[in-house]
């Protein structure tokens, strides 16, 4: 019973990011429009076939700026995570592998930064940096910083004092080579989960930020800076504002479904 | 008052449906306990479960008659089930820390029964019965425990918590699951007289499984071994044990450990380790800003020393600081006082879990060669060669080596544990616990292997175990710790058979060495 | 007792952390305070007048000092942009930001503890498939998009609600609550999704445990096995994400503001960044920080009640 849901889960997951993927990474090359030609001709105009989104406020191609913004929201949530990971990983590795007193102080401040919640985190370092999409990085990275290395710094916590880590210590293996080669392995599966939940929590950082309109700036076009145009136009052109939270959602949808897919296998196995 | 007739379970969750207990007939009179004994996988909880209403799952299937007072249980619904469960027949089992409710109360669980069978019954009855029950199983200062949470008991007395709980309503029948299983030495001894004087004193027959034969022959005057889902031999404890008919329950028998002289033959080896009034205590943590720092002396001035070929045995209960000294000699924790020299290389040391002490994320050759690794200067072929090596060395196939820790039984692990200790060649080998988790079949296989690899390697053996039987198979000479102490020490023939301390005493009758 | 002392100085000093990183993170942005204040009529030497008048020549922890003691005091500063105090501009905003997290949160429990109960109670069910698949895919609905369909669809469709037609609380509360409770919705649905999710996860996991077969052979009924026992259990690893996710409501209900256009914290936060008015961005970061702090020391003391084991850690 559990197997056949399990493969579900992580078919659909595949499938939708698959798709999500390929179109992104199509419309990093390529566009059926300018994404930023504008043309007052088109304004609003409804779906048809040489505009299978329609067109926005200005007369842009809608499917052209999906295309180009999700790839936007993407990369964000890609350096986002990239970053959070990487140092967190690091972070987490050496306060829970050593403990003590710098474990302790780490473990306050970073007890304090989880206190904000990391939109409200990346309002804090956006303003203090000023907007733009290597700053929402910088910021969001900053801001999964204390998740990653709150789970990785837990996991080395209870790898450090299985016994296999006990049985290198006795071959002779140093610190490091204990950290990275014995105990970062099996701290990955508990990790690549929780990248997928963070890219997941990215997406949605990002696109909340570019919806308050702190997070790309025009003419960059991001999903969720394109929702917050079309909300004007909610009702003359819905089309506006579904097309591009419809390919919010799968993006979403496909990562969490595959993240659940990829922990189900897991565990069966 | 019991009668089980060709009782067949069957799961149905697979593609093909899987048998697990093939015409299991049993026959119980009032106040008889009964034996239930064989390995896991043998199907005995299964039966046990069956018989106490608790086996509900729909992917399964089960034949047969469970005739309890006259009343087929198999064909009562489950309301006609319930009302025996907790009143008629109780059920005790392994492991007493999660068999509670961990956020509710003792008291509260021991009335239970109570509440359900007994509506009547006003909060001070419930509440007096439930304290009576208490200390009826020998708990004392019961008003404490009553009010305490799980956690905060012992596992002996959260045991006698689960039987207090089971007995509130006098039951006719006690079925205990491998009730002394997670418990030392010692308490197993006390919860077992428990057993016996609640039988005695209620009346109440007990279905009492185990794998621990030793224990089911001092408690049970019949019993049944189980293999596989089959009866294969049962009669009384005497015929069983004594004059066994079936091979399986020969080897079974055979593989208990024995203890017959052995005489002592002295070892004048070089000295490998020496172990000298080392002291070590550990300041426990403070729980709260206000309590004083308590100070735990774990290990007291100890002092012992062992030589090429020779085994040591170590006995001691949990808690009694021989972990402790363990780590203190493989270096892993330096002493506070004294000093332990090592006059050979890298000591190595096998786990008692062969779960835990297997990296999950590689395969069996890679784990084996990693000390290798570590050391440099070895290229890759003479690597996997001396791994393939040490695999038949240990008695496995050389395949194995591109399998992962997780697609091996518990004897095999523990074999490849062994290996990837012996893999840099040590002159010492410190086993803790290391057959403690694996049945009683497999632990003398590797018995064997271990006592195989000290003659064939010179190997100095520090073995550490809570087992008087394993350890007196296994050692040339032993020590008993207690409370961080050592409090007697000697070749082994002398304190198993001429024991000075009461301790030893009393370990030697809890083992049923000594009666 | 004593935890509960324990847990009371954790919360002082993450207060004192906490409030000191935003202080110092403000301390040392590009863009001198005095320089922005006097705006065109910057000269060097009133520029240096007006930094010694505010004390921006001190080392920061005397700073911060000052600052915390004003704060503490009810004293936010002043506004760079506009000529009033902080405190002005926050403290009748604070009630709505708080009731709009409040009743998403009362939603967050209403929904998912029956859905997650009922779904993992008949586990594997069609009813529990189909439910998990919507939950699935609520939860993979940003709030603020939530927010824009149901203001399409009651809003503009329906007319259940005037979309910007903000009610204050000075005029009318049950105009106010009514005005909030579609926000609250949107907020509440992921959250809710989440919730229900870890709960029937949490209850299956806890059925499979010994002591529920303990309570089973005491000839407990199924529902008394639940309720008496299974609940108890599986919502503590609940009430941790709730208590999580309520610091994330307060956060959330700055992007919702700004969907129904709800003149709240958020709607304040958003505008001084956009106008660099750093006083008040800081004043209000510390106090949501502040209410987000005091939510996790309330959880932990719910959790020592919920869970008795916790006191030994």
């Amino acid at each position: 019973m559990m197997g056949k849901k399990s493969s579900t889960n992580f078919k659909v997951g595949a499938i939708l990011t698959g798709i999500v993927l390929v179109c992104m990474a199509v419309g990093f090359f390529w566009t059926p429009y300018d994404p930023e030609a504008m043309n007052s001709a088109r304004k609003l105009a409804g779906v048809s076939l040489a505009h299978p989104m329609g067109c926005d406020n200005f007369g842009r191609d809608i499917l052209s700026r999906v295309l180009k913004g999700g790839g936007t929201t993407l990369l964000v949530a890609l350096g986002t995570v990239a970053i959070g990971a990487c140092c967190g990983i690091v972070a987490g590795a050496f306060t829970g592998y050593y403990g003590g007193i710098v474990d302790e102080v780490f473990m306050r401040i970073n007890d304090a930064l989880f206190a904000f919640p990391s939109i409200l985190l990346g309002l804090v370092f956006v303003s203090l940096l000023g907007s733009g999409k290597y700053n929402v990085v910088v910021a969001l990275g900053i801001a999964f910083i204390p998740s990653f290395a709150r789970i990785v710094r837990s996991e080395f916590i209870r790898c450090k004092n299985m016994d296999y880590v006990k049985s290198a210590k006795l071959a002779g293996a140093g610190d490091l080579r204990i950290m990275f080669v014995h105990i970062l392995p099996n701290v990955m599966t508990t990790l690549s989960s929780s990248v997928m939940i963070g890219f997941n929590n990215a997406v949605l950082a990002e696109a909340g930020m570019s919806y308050l309109g702190i997070g790309v700036q025009p003419p960059d076009a991001s999903l969720g800076r394109m929702l917050s145009e079309a909300q004007t136009y909610l009702f003359s052109a819905p089309g506006y504002a579904m097309f591009p939270g419809a390919v919010l959602i799968l993006t979403v949808l496909g990562f969490s479904l595959l993240a659940e897919g990829i922990k189900e296998r897991r565990q069966g196995s | 008052m019991l009668d089980v007739k060709d009782l067949t379970i069957e799961f149905h969750d697979h593609l093909a449906p899987e048998t697990v207990v093939f015409d299991f007939c049993l026959h119980m009179e009032p106040g008889e306990i009964v034996g239930l004994v064989g390995e896991s996988g043998s199907g005995k909880s299964m039966t046990a479960l069956a018989i106490a209403g608790l086996l509900a799952r729909h992917d399964m299937e089960k034949r047969g008659e469970i005739l309890f007072e006259g009343k087929d249980l198999l064909s009562c619904d489950r309301q006609q089930l319930r009302a025996l469960q907790g009143s008629r027949i109780a059920m005790i089992f392994q492991e007493p820390m999660t068999s509670l409710n961990p956020v509710c109360r003792v008291g509260w669980q021991v009335e239970e029964a109570l509440r359900i069978h007994c509506p009547q019954m006003t909060k001070q009855e419930r509440r007096q019965r439930a304290m009576q029950a208490l200390a009826d199983a020998d708990l004392k200062d019961t008003q404490r425990v009553y009010d305490s949470y799980p956690h905060q008991l012992s596992g002996g007395m959260r045991q006698r918590v689960m039987i207090a709980a089971a007995m509130v309503c006098e039951p006719k029948l006690l079925i205990a699951d491998e009730p002394t299983t997670a418990l030392d030495v010692t308490i197993q001894a006390q919860i077992v007289e428990l057993l016996k004087r609640i039988n005695q004193e209620k009346k109440t027959a007990i279905l009492f499984i185990s794998h621990d034969l030793s224990l089911v022959r001092q408690l049970c005057r019949r019993v049944i071994v189980m293999q596989g889902g089959y009866i294969v031999e049962s009669g009384t404890v005497d015929d069983v044990f004594y004059r066994p008919k079936k091979a399986y329950t020969q080897k079974l028998v055979g593989a208990i450990p024995e203890c017959v002289r052995q005489g002592t033959k002295g070892n004048t080896g070089k000295l490998v380790l020496s172990v000298e009034n080392v002291h070590m205590g550990f300041v426990q943590k403070r729980r709260s800003l206000f309590e004083k720092k308590r100070r735990i002396e774990a290990v007291r001035d100890v002092s012992l020393s062992v030589r090429e070929g020779e085994a040591v045995g170590l006995v001691g209960e949990s808690g009694c600081g021989k972990s402790t000294l363990s780590k203190v000699i493989l270096g892993l924790e330096k002493p506070e006082q004294g000093k332990v020299v090592h006059y050979s290389e890298h000591p190595q040391m096998v786990f008692q879990d062969p779960y835990g002490s297997l990296n999950p994320a590689y395969k069996i050759g890679r784990i084996l060669e990693e000390p290798l690794r570590i050391q440099g200067g070895f290229p890759a072929a003479e690597r996997r060669r001396q791994a393939q090596e040490m695999l038949v060395r240990v008695g496995l196939d050389e395949k194995i080596a591109d399998r992962y820790p997780y697609q091996l039984s518990g004897g095999q692990r523990q074999r490849v544990c062994i290996g990837a200790a012996l893999m840099l060649k040590p002159k010492l080998l410190i086993a803790d616990e290391a057959v403690s988790a694996l049945d009683v079949t497999i632990q003398a296989q590797i018995l064997e292997l271990l006592r195989r690899l000290k003659e064939e390697m010179g190997l100095a053996i520090l073995f550490i175990s809570h087992d008087m039987r394993v350890v007196y198979q296994m050692s040339d000479r032993v020590v008993i710790m207690k409370d961080g102490q050592f409090v007697e020490s000697g070749d082994t023939d002398t304190v198993y058979f001429a024991p000075q301390h009461p301790y030893t005493e009393q370990l030697l009758l809890a083992a049923g060495i000594r009666t | 007792m004593k935890y509960f002392a324990k847990k009371l100085a954790g919360l002082v000093a993450t207060l004192l952390a906490v409030s000191f990183l935003v202080f110092a993170a403000f301390a040392v942005i590009p863009g001198d305070p005095a320089t922005a204040m006097l705006g065109t009529e910057a000269t060097p030497a009133r520029v240096e007048e007006l930094r010694a008048r505010l004390g921006l020549n001190d080392p920061l922890i005397v700073r911060y000092a000052r600052w915390a003691a004003d704060f503490v005091r009810g004293d936010f500063g002043t506004s760079y942009r506009y000529n009033m105090t902080v405190k002005s501009m926050i403290w009748d905003k604070i009630p709505i930001t708080l009731t709009l997290a409040g009743m998403s949160f009362v939603l967050i429990v209403l929904i998912s503890v029956p859905v997650g109960i009922l779904c993992a109670w008949h586990a594997q069910s069609r009813l529990d498939r189909t439910v998990m698949v919507v939950n699935q895919i609520i939860m993979a609905v940003p709030a603020f998009f939530s927010g824009i369909l149901i203001t399409l669809v009651f809003g503009l469709v329906f007319h259940f609600f005037t979309p910007g037609d903000y009610v204050s609380y000075h005029t009318s509360w049950s105009g106010f609550l009514g005005y909030l409770f579609f926000p609250a919705v949107a907020i509440a649905l992921p959250k809710a999704a989440m919730a229900a999710k870890l709960l029937r996860t949490s209850v299956i996991a806890e059925k499979k445990l010994d002591y529920v077969r303990t309570a089973y052979s005491r000839g407990n009924r199924t529902k008394a096995v639940l309720y008496r026992h299974v609940l108890k259990n599986a919502l503590i690893p609940v009430v941790t994400f709730l208590g999580m996710a309520l610091a994330d409501m307060v956060a959330g209900s700055i992007v919702i503001e700004q969907v129904f256009n709800i003149p709240g914290i958020g709607r304040i936060l958003l505008t001084s960044i956009s106008n660099r008015d750093y006083p008040v961005v800081q004043a209000v970061i510390v106090c949501i920080a502040f209410l987000v702090i005091f939510i996790n020391f309330l959880v932990d003391m719910l959790y020592r009640w919920i869970d008795p084991r916790i006191a030994l850690e």
